[in-house]
């Protein structure tokens, strides 16, 4: 195939699949990590997974999707190039721990510095500092211990600049194990913070 | 007296009401990154939308012909949006410590970019695109989607 022909098929199966009648067309494309999922589309007429990158079908009203074909990535950078290009940062996670109570152990201490600059590399005014506990001790005491492990985070974050009001602080107590136990199991891994920056 | 005693009594009142009303009101996500004309469509009334613009379940996002947007939902995922385009976000629910999980957001028109997030790593048989066309169903990790 010459290379004109070659940059042209791709419009040409373009215009094949957009055609002009009401028509959902999807994608599925690797995600930044390069990983590939999983995805089904269906109607009352038919169901088709995709499973493989750059593959793509159509759906015309009533009619069953169409089985998946390959679509040329210049294909798609060309249709999807505005979403593309708007699409911000995955949102990233941090998990501190603690000894006991609200003391962070030494290596959480030095990963404040990370978040504060994952903050600052997004312009991030939407922060979630969410408190987990181990299973020793109650239900109640645990929603307390939680509720202050957050704020203490939070207080952290606040003193070294971050806006206050950009933070949302919520607690789950022992119910959100990060390794599930048993009940009053005094588990390390459990005794955290997590922190999202978006 | 009396008239201040009652201004006082309404202010609390009015201001008691609208902390309510805002807790109430749990967002579901924010406006990250945004180009051109680009209205949310709430209860009937259009905002113009704007950097962390805050998101209700049942927000309409609509852009113009030379609007585009990115929107990061509180599960991680990262929804973006071509001009001309327009989506719904129906349900929201990500509280996985009760196992309320769900999402479905809802395209009507334009092009659109999915990148999931830990909604459909838990419940992935509980996040859905909606086309006028097709249901989506999304186990991750990054679809892109165009209504005509």
């Amino acid at each position: 195939m010459n290379y004109g022909l070659r940059r042209v098929l791709p419009f040409f199966a373009l215009i094949l699949i957009c055609g002009c009648a009401a028509k959902t067309m999807v994608v599925l494309v690797p995600d930044p990590d390069g990983k590939t999922g999983r995805i089904s589309v269906s109607n009352q007429a038919g169901s088709v997974a995709i499973e493989s990158p750059n593959q793509a079908t159509t759906v015309s009203s009533g009619k069953p999707p169409t089985p998946p074909v390959a679509m040329e990535k210049e294909t798609i950078a060309a249709l999807f190039s505005e979403a593309l290009s708007i699409q911000p940062k995955r949102p990233v996670h941090f998990i501190l721990y603690f000894e006991k109570d609200t003391a962070l152990t030494p290596d959480s201490l030095k990963q404040i510095a990370d978040i504060i600059a994952a903050i600052r590399e997004r312009a991030s005014t939407d922060i979630s500092v969410v408190g987990h506990t181990d299973s020793v001790g109650s239900r109640e005491y645990n929603m307390n211990l939680s509720r202050n492990r957050a704020a203490s985070v939070r207080d952290i974050l606040v003193k070294q600049g971050v806006d206050a009001n950009s933070i949302t602080t919520t607690s789950h107590g022992k119910e959100n194990p990060l390794v599930p136990t048993e009940d009053n199991v005094s588990e390390p891994r459990n005794r955290r913070v997590e922190v999202v920056v978006r | 007296m009396k008239a201040i005693t009652i201004l006082v009594t309404v202010t609390i009142l009015i201001l008691g009401g609208s902390v309510a009303c805002l807790a109430a009101l749990d967002y579901v996500g924010i406006v990250k990154t945004i180009a051109g004309e680009v209205v949310i469509v709430r209860n009937a009334q259009t905002i113009k939308a704007e950097a962390n613009t805050k998101l209700l379940k049942g927000d309409l996002v609509r852009t113009g012909p030379n609007g585009k947007v990115g929107l990061i939902f509180e599960d991680d995922t990262v929804v973006s949006m071509g001009s001309n385009s327009k989506i719904m976000i129906e349900q929201f629910l990500f509280q996985p410590a009760e196992k309320k999980l769900s999402f479905i957001a809802r395209i009507f028109q334009g092009t659109a970019s999915f990148l999931s997030g830990q909604l459909a790593k838990l419940a992935p048989n509980l996040v859905y695109i909606e086309t006028p066309q097709a249901t989506i169903g999304m186990r991750g990790t990054h679809l892109l989607v165009k209504v005509d």
